[in-house]
C-alpha cells in the first residue's frame, strides 16, 4: 500500500488508514496480552515462592537498568519529535530525530546485552531467571524488530514514500515504538523496583 | 454509528479479477476461496483425528485389549483431542465459515486485510503436518491440555506439538484481528450494529475471543517449548516452578476457546431458524447481547478446570459463581431459539433438521456443564468419562452438528449446487441417533467410576464400553453418506440460483456461487434482515430475491 | 400475514402440550427423587451423602428444562410445519421478542443458579478441613508415585503401598501430595489425582504442594482408588483400594503393620517356586508388567528391559540389583521392588502381588524365550 499512497482518494485513503490503524492498535493489544501471560506466570510464581529473589539469586544492578531506561524513554521523545516534524512537513527534522531514535534504541540494546552478561543468574537456573529473562528477552526482541521497522519506514521517507497528510506507516512505527517504551514501564518496575 | 460512507468508499470499486491460477486457487486473496481451502484442509483433519477416534474406541471395546499399545493409545487421544479443536472446528468455524459469509452478510467485498487473510490460512496446513508428524517422534501423550511435569519428559514430538499449535495459534489471532477490523469498519451504508445479521454478531465476538486468547496461547505454548528444551523452569518444581501455574495460564486461553468453537454455531443457528421459519427470530437483542456477555464471561471462569488442582476455597467459589452465571445467557439463547419456532411456517430442510439436533444435544450438554460447574459435584466428576461425555456433547453435540447446519445450508451459495435431501435426511438421524448412543452411556460409566485417558479399564464397565464402541464405528460411518453427497452434488446437485432457501440476509442477494468482487453495487441497508413478509430491506436490491423457489 | 385478532396467541392445542410435557416432567423428577444411587454406587463416606443430593436438586429442576426445551421444540416443529397446499412464500408470526417472557427465563434460571450456588457452598467444607473437626481428626499422607498410592500412617515406620485401610465412622485428614523424588526433569515426580469414587471424593496429587481432604468413612467394605489424572505409562493400570473396618479389625490390622514395621521389611517371604503356573504367570504378566516390560529380548526396552531369557542370557547374567539372574533373586525384585535409571519397579504391595503370584510370574519367566 505504501507504494500506493499517492494514487488513491483522499477519501479511500482516510477509510484505509482507518482500518489499518485499527488493526494494529488490535495488534499491540494481542501483543500486550502475550507479555501479559509471562508477566502472570512471574507474578505467580513469585507470590508462591517462600522467598525471593529464591536463595543464592542476586537482583539485577538498580542502576545501570535505570540508565538504560533514561535512554529507552528518551528515544520515545525523539521519536515524538521526528512525528511532529512529520507532521509539520520539516521532513529533516523527521530524518535526525529518527535516527537518534535508532541510535538511542540501540544503545538499548547494548545496555541489556553488558546486563546479561554480567549477570550471574541463568535463564534455567531459577524461577527467577526464568522470569527475568523471558520477559527481558521477549521486550529486547521487541525493541530489536522496532529497530529495523524505524529504519525500514526512515529509508521509506527518504525515497518520498511518505508525505505530511499520508503516512500512517510512520504513525504505526511511532505507536509501536511508545508501545515497547510503555512496556518497558512494567517489567522495570516489576523486577527492579517491587 | 460507525457506518461506511457511501459512494466513494474505498469498497465501492472492483479490483481486476486475478489472472493466474496461483492467484486465483493457491495464494488467493479472496476470502471465499480461502474460505474453500479451510474447509477442504479442516475436512481431511477431521477425517483423520475421526480415524484416530476409531482407532481409540477399538481399544476400549474390551477391557485390556492389545489393539493399541498404551503408548500409541495415549499418543492417539492426543493427537485426536489436539487436531479436532485447533485442526477441524476452529478453522471450520472461524476460517471457513467465517470467511465464506462473514463479508457477505455486511455487504463488503472482503475482509479488511485479504493478504493477511491468505497468511493465516497458510500457516494452517503446516500447522496439521507438524502436529502429525510428531507420531513419527513420540506424539504428545497427556491429553490435548499436555500438564507438566509429565509434559516436560515426553519426547520431542511434544515439542512439535508446541510449535504446530503455536502455528495455528498465531493463524487464528491473526483471523480474529482480521475479521474484528472487517465487522467495526466494513459494514455496509445504513447497516447498525443492531441491523447486522446475528452470525456477524458471533463472528465478531468470536473474533475478540481469538484476538485475545489465542495471544495468551501462543504465550504458553513458547513458555512449554522453551521450559521444556533449554530446562527454563517455570514448572519445574526443585527449582520453585509450579506445575498448576500451567493450568492457568493454558485455561485462560482454553476457556475462551470452546466459545470460539460454539459462538459461531449459535451464529450460523440463529440465521438458519428464521430462513426456515419464515419469520423473525425471536428476541434478536436478547441473542446479540448475550453473545456479547457470553464472550465477555469466557475470560472469566477458566479455573473451573482446576477445581481439584489445590486452589483455595474463595477461588473455587467465585468461579464456581462465574460459571453459573455464564449459564443464564447461554440459556437465554436456547429459549429464543425454541420460541423462534412458534408460529412459524417450518420446513424441516436439512440446514434446519441438523438445527434441532443441535439444540436437543447442546442443551443437554450445557446441562451437565451445569452439574459441573459445582464445585462438589465436579469433585467427583473431574477427569471421568463424565467429562468426556459433557463435551462431546457440546463440542460435537454443538460445533459439529452447527458445522454440518451450516454446510447444507451454505453449500449452494460456495458452490452453486444444492446437496441432496433424502442422503441429508438419512445422514442426519443415522449421526444423531449413533451419536447419542456412543456419548449418552459415558455419563454413566464416569459417574461409576472410569477416569479419562485410560487403555484399559475396570470389566464392569466392559459392556457399556462395547456399546460404545460400536456406536462410535456407526458414527463415523454416517460421515460418509455426507461425503457421498457432497462429491455428487458437483455434477447431480441441483443448480442453485441466487436464494435456494428464501433468506433475506446479504449473501443471498447475490448469484450462487458469489462472484469474485461479491456485490455490483455495494447494498444499501435499510433495517434488520428478519422481516418476513415485508419487503428486502436493502435499497438497491430486486424484491424478486425474497421469493421461495419451488423445490 | 398478521394474526388474527380472534385468535389467542396461545391456544388450546398449546396449553394441551404445557400439561402433557409436565405429566412427563412430573414422571421423570418423582425418578429423580426415588432414584437409589446407592445400588449403582455405594455412598461410604460422610461427604457422599450431601453431594449426591445436590446431583439429584441439578436434575430434579433440569429434567423439566430439557422435557420443555426438547418437547416445545418438537411440538413447534410439527404443529407449525409448512403445509403442502401454502405457498412456499407463506409467512410465520411478526412477534419479535416479549418482554414478559424473555424475563421469566432470564430471572428463573439465575434464581436456580443462586440456589445451587448456596447448596454448593455449604458442601464444600464438608470434605476439607475446617475449624475443629479437623483438629480432632487423625492426619495421614496419601502420596503419588509413578505408579502407585503411598500411604504414610501416623505411629508406623513403613508405608503401606495402594490398600489403605481405616476404620469406619472415624472421620480422617489425608494430606496429599505427589512424591518429589529426584529433581531429574526425566523420571520425576509427576501429577497423580486420588478419586475414590465411592466417596465422591478427589483430589489431585501435585508436586509441591500439600492438600488435605478430610472425610468419614460410614461403610465396611472395599472401595476403589482410581488415579484420575494422567501420569505417563502406567496411568492406566493405576489403581489402590480402601478398605474399610471395623475398628477392631482395623485395630488388629494396625497392629501387625506395626510388628511387620519392627521386624523390618527386608526379609524375604517364602515363595514355593515348584507350585508355580505358567499360564497363570501369562496372565499377569499380560495384565501388570507389559506396562513396562516386554516379553522379548533384553535390548527391547520399554520402560525396563525385555524379559525374555531372563535366566539364560549370557550377555545379560545380571539384574538390576547386581544379583545373579536366578529365581531367588528375581523374587527378591519382584517382592521389594528395585530402582533402575529409567523408573521404579513398584514391590510385590504396589502391583498386587501374593506369592502365589509370584511364583506363577517366574515360572512363566522361565519358559520365556
Amino acid at each position: 500500500m505504501a507504494a500506493n499512497v499517492h494514487a488513491i482518494s483522499d477519501a479511500e485513503y482516510q477509510e484505509v488508514r482507518g482500518q489499518r490503524l485499527l488493526g494494529f492498535l488490535f495488534f499491540l493489544i494481542s501483543d500486550c496480552v502475550i507479555f501479559g501471560d509471562f508477566i502472570f506466570s512471574y507474578l505467580y510464581l513469585r507470590t508462591a515462592a517462600p522467598i525471593w529473589p529464591p536463595a543464592g539469586i542476586e537482583r539485577p544492578y538498580l542502576y545501570l537498568a535505570a540508565v538504560n531506561s533514561i535512554v529507552l524513554f528518551g528515544s520515545g521523545a525523539t521519536m515524538h519529535y521526528a512525528m511532529e516534524g512529520m507532521r509539520h512537513n520539516r521532513i529533516r527534522q523527521f530524518v535526525w530525530f529518527t535516527v537518534a531514535t535508532i541510535i538511542l534504541g540501540s544503545m538499548f540494546l547494548s545496555g541489556q546485552a553488558y546486563e546479561y552478561t554480567h549477570l550471574h543468574d541463568t535463564w534455567a537456573g531459577s524461577t527467577f531467571g526464568a522470569s527475568f529473562f523471558t520477559l527481558t528477552g521477549l521486550h529486547g526482541f521487541h525493541v530489536f524488530i522496532g529497530v529495523i521497522f524505524l529504519i525500514t519506514v526512515l529509508i521509506q521517507t527518504l525515497r518520498g514514500t511518505y508525505t505530511q497528510e499520508r503516512h500512517f506507516g510512520l504513525t504505526a512505527a511511532t505507536l509501536y515504538w511508545h508501545f515497547v517504551d510503555v512496556i518497558w514501564v512494567a517489567l522495570f518496575f516489576m523486577f527492579y523496583i517491587y | 454509528m460507525a457506518v461506511a460512507e457511501v459512494g466513494a468508499a474505498a469498497g465501492g470499486h472492483i479490483h481486476p479479477p486475478p489472472d493466474t491460477f496461483i492467484k486465483k486457487y493457491v495464494f488467493s486473496l479472496d476470502h471465499k476461496v480461502i474460505a474453500v481451502q479451510y474447509f477442504l484442509t479442516g475436512g481431511l483433519f477431521f477425517i483423520l483425528a475421526g480415524l484416530l477416534a476409531e482407532i481409540m474406541r477399538a481399544q476400549l471395546a474390551g477391557p485390556n485389549n492389545h489393539v493399541l499399545s498404551v503408548t500409541t493409545y495415549n499418543e492417539a487421544y492426543s493427537v485426536h483431542g489436539s487436531a479436532m479443536v485447533w485442526l477441524v472446528i476452529i478453522p471450520l468455524l472461524t476460517g471457513g465459515f467465517g470467511n465464506l459469509v462473514m463479508p457477505l452478510q455486511i455487504g463488503a467485498r472482503d475482509v479488511a486485510f485479504p493478504w493477511l487473510n491468505m497468511i493465516s490460512f497458510w500457516l494452517f496446513p503446516p500447522a496439521g503436518i507438524l502436529l502429525f508428524a510428531s507420531f513419527l517422534y513420540g506424539a504428545p501423550q497427556a491429553g490435548w491440555t499436555e500438564y507438566p511435569p509429565i509434559a516436560l519428559q515426553m519426547p520431542f514430538g511434544t515439542s512439535m506439538w508446541c510449535m504446530a499449535i503455536f502455528l495455528i495459534g498465531v493463524s487464528a489471532t491473526i483471523t480474529g484481528l482480521n475479521f474484528l477490523v472487517t465487522v467495526v469498519k466494513m459494514r455496509a451504508p445504513g447497516m447498525t450494529y443492531t441491523r447486522m445479521p446475528l452470525f456477524v454478531w458471533a463472528t465478531a465476538t468470536t473474533a475478540f475471543l481469538s484476538m485475545i486468547a489465542t495471544a495468551n496461547l501462543s504465550a504458553a505454548l513458547a513458555g512449554l517449548f522453551i521450559a521444556r528444551t533449554f530446562n527454563v523452569p517455570f514448572y519445574d518444581v526443585a527449582k520453585g516452578g509450579a506445575p498448576v501455574l500451567w493450568q492457568h495460564v493454558f485455561w485462560f486461553y482454553s476457556h475462551p476457546a470452546v466459545y470460539i468453537m460454539i459462538l459461531p454455531a449459535f451464529g450460523l443457528v440463529s440465521e438458519i431458524i428464521p430462513t426456515f421459519v419464515r419469520r423473525p427470530i425471536f428476541g434478536y437483542k436478547a441473542i446479540a447481547y448475550s453473545s456479547a456477555a457470553i464472550g465477555l464471561l469466557s475470560f472469566m471462569v477458566w479455573a473451573h478446570h482446576m477445581f481439584t488442582s489445590g486452589l483455595q476455597h474463595w477461588e473455587q467459589f467465585l468461579f464456581m459463581i462465574l460459571t453459573m452465571t455464564i449459564a443464564v445467557p447461554t440459556g437465554v439463547k436456547i429459549f429464543s431459539w425454541v420460541a423462534t419456532l412458534w408460529g412459524g411456517k417450518v420446513r424441516l430442510d436439512s440446514p434446519l433438521l441438523f438445527v434441532l439436533g443441535f439444540l436437543s444435544t447442546f442443551t443437554f450438554g450445557g446441562f451437565t456443564g451445569i452439574l459441573l460447574a459445582s464445585v462438589p459435584i465436579d469433585v467427583h466428576e473431574h477427569a471421568s468419562y463424565f467429562v468426556v461425555a459433557h463435551l462431546h456433547y457440546v463440542l460435537f453435540g454443538g460445533s459439529v452438528f452447527g458445522i454440518f447446519a451450516g454446510l447444507y445450508y451454505w453449500w449452494p451459495k460456495m458452490t452453486g449446487r444444492l446437496l441432496d435431501e433424502r442422503l441429508a435426511k438419512w445422514h442426519f438421524w443415522l449421526m444423531f441417533i449413533s451419536f447419542n448412543a456412543t456419548f449418552l452411556p459415558m455419563h454413566w460409566i464416569g459417574l461409576l467410576g472410569m477416569p479419562r485417558r485410560v487403555a484399559t479399564y475396570d470389566p464392569a464397565y466392559a459392556g457399556t464400553n462395547l456399546f460404545v464402541s460400536i456406536s462410535a464405528f456407526v458414527l463415523g460411518a454416517s460421515m460418509l453418506i455426507f461425503l457421498y453427497n457432497a462429491l455428487r452434488s458437483a455434477k447431480h446437485g441441483e443448480i442453485a440460483g441466487p436464494n435456494p432457501w428464501g433468506g433475506r440476509t446479504l449473501e443471498w442477494m447475490i448469484p450462487s456461487p458469489a462472484p469474485y468482487y461479491n456485490f455490483k453495487d455495494i447494498p444499501i441497508v435499510l433495517s434488520g434482515p428478519y422481516d418476513y413478509g415485508k419487503p428486502l430491506p436493502y435499497a438497491n436490491v430486486s424484491q424478486e430475491l425474497a421469493k421461495v423457489p419451488m423445490h | 400475514m398478521k394474526q388474527e385478532r380472534s385468535q389467542p396467541l396461545l391456544d388450546a392445542g398449546f396449553w394441551r402440550a404445557v400439561i402433557v410435557m409436565a405429566a412427563i416432567s412430573a414422571v421423570l423428577m418423582y425418578v429423580v427423587v426415588i432414584f437409589p444411587i446407592e445400588r449403582f454406587l455405594p455412598e461410604a463416606s460422610t461427604v457422599s451423602v450431601p453431594i449426591d443430593r445436590l446431583f439429584k436438586f441439578c436434575w430434579f429442576f433440569g429434567v423439566p428444562i430439557l422435557v420443555y426445551v426438547n418437547g416445545m421444540m418438537i411440538y413447534f416443529a410439527i404443529r407449525y410445519r409448512h403445509r403442502p397446499d401454502e405457498p412456499m412464500d407463506a409467512v410465520g408470526s411478526e412477534i419479535h421478542d416479549n418482554r414478559a417472557l424473555e424475563t421469566t427465563w432470564t430471572v428463573v434460571p439465575a434464581i436456580l443458579m443462586v440456589v445451587l450456588a448456596v447448596l454448593s457452598y455449604i458442601v464444600i467444607p464438608m470434605y476439607y478441613p475446617t475449624g475443629q473437626a479437623a483438629a480432632s481428626a487423625v492426619t495421614m499422607e496419601a502420596i503419588g508415585h509413578k505408579w502407585y498410592f503411598e500411604f504414610r500412617y501416623p505411629g508406623l515406620r513403613q508405608s503401606v503401598m495402594n490398600e489403605m485401610h481405616l476404620p469406619v465412622g472415624v472421620p480422617v485428614t489425608l494430606d496429599i501430595t505427589s512424591s518429589e523424588q529426584t529433581t531429574d526433569v526425566l523420571t520425576g515426580a509427576v501429577l497423580h489425582s486420588f478419586w475414590v469414587p465411592e466417596f465422591r471424593l478427589k483430589q489431585d496429587m501435585i508436586p509441591g504442594m500439600v492438600v488435605p481432604i478430610h472425610f468419614t468413612p460410614s461403610e465396611i467394605g472395599t472401595f476403589r482408588i482410581v488415579c484420575a489424572e494422567f501420569c505417563g505409562l502406567g496411568h492406566s493400570h493405576m489403581w489402590g483400594s480402601i478398605v474399610v473396618q471395623s475398628k477392631p479389625a482395623f485395630d488388629a490390622w494396625y497392629a501387625a503393620q506395626q510388628h511387620a514395621g519392627l521386624a523390618g521389611t527386608s526379609a524375604m517371604i517364602p515363595i514355593n517356586f515348584a507350585a508355580g503356573h505358567a499360564s497363570g504367570g501369562q496372565a499377569l504378566f499380560n495384565t501388570k508388567c507389559t506396562v513396562c516390560h516386554n516379553a522379548a529380548p533384553f535390548a527391547q526396552r520399554k520402560v525396563g528391559p525385555g524379559l525374555a531369557n531372563l535366566f539364560d542370557d549370557p550377555s545379560h547374567p545380571t539384574l538390576v540389583t547386581g544379583k545373579k539372574a536366578s529365581p531367588d533373586n528375581v523374587a527378591d525384585i519382584l517382592e521389594h521392588g528395585a530402582h533402575g535409571d529409567m523408573g521404579t519397579m513398584p514391590d510385590m504391595q504396589a502391583n498386587g502381588l501374593s506369592a502365589q503370584d509370584i511364583s506363577d510370574l517366574i515360572a512363566y519367566l522361565k519358559t520365556l524365550h
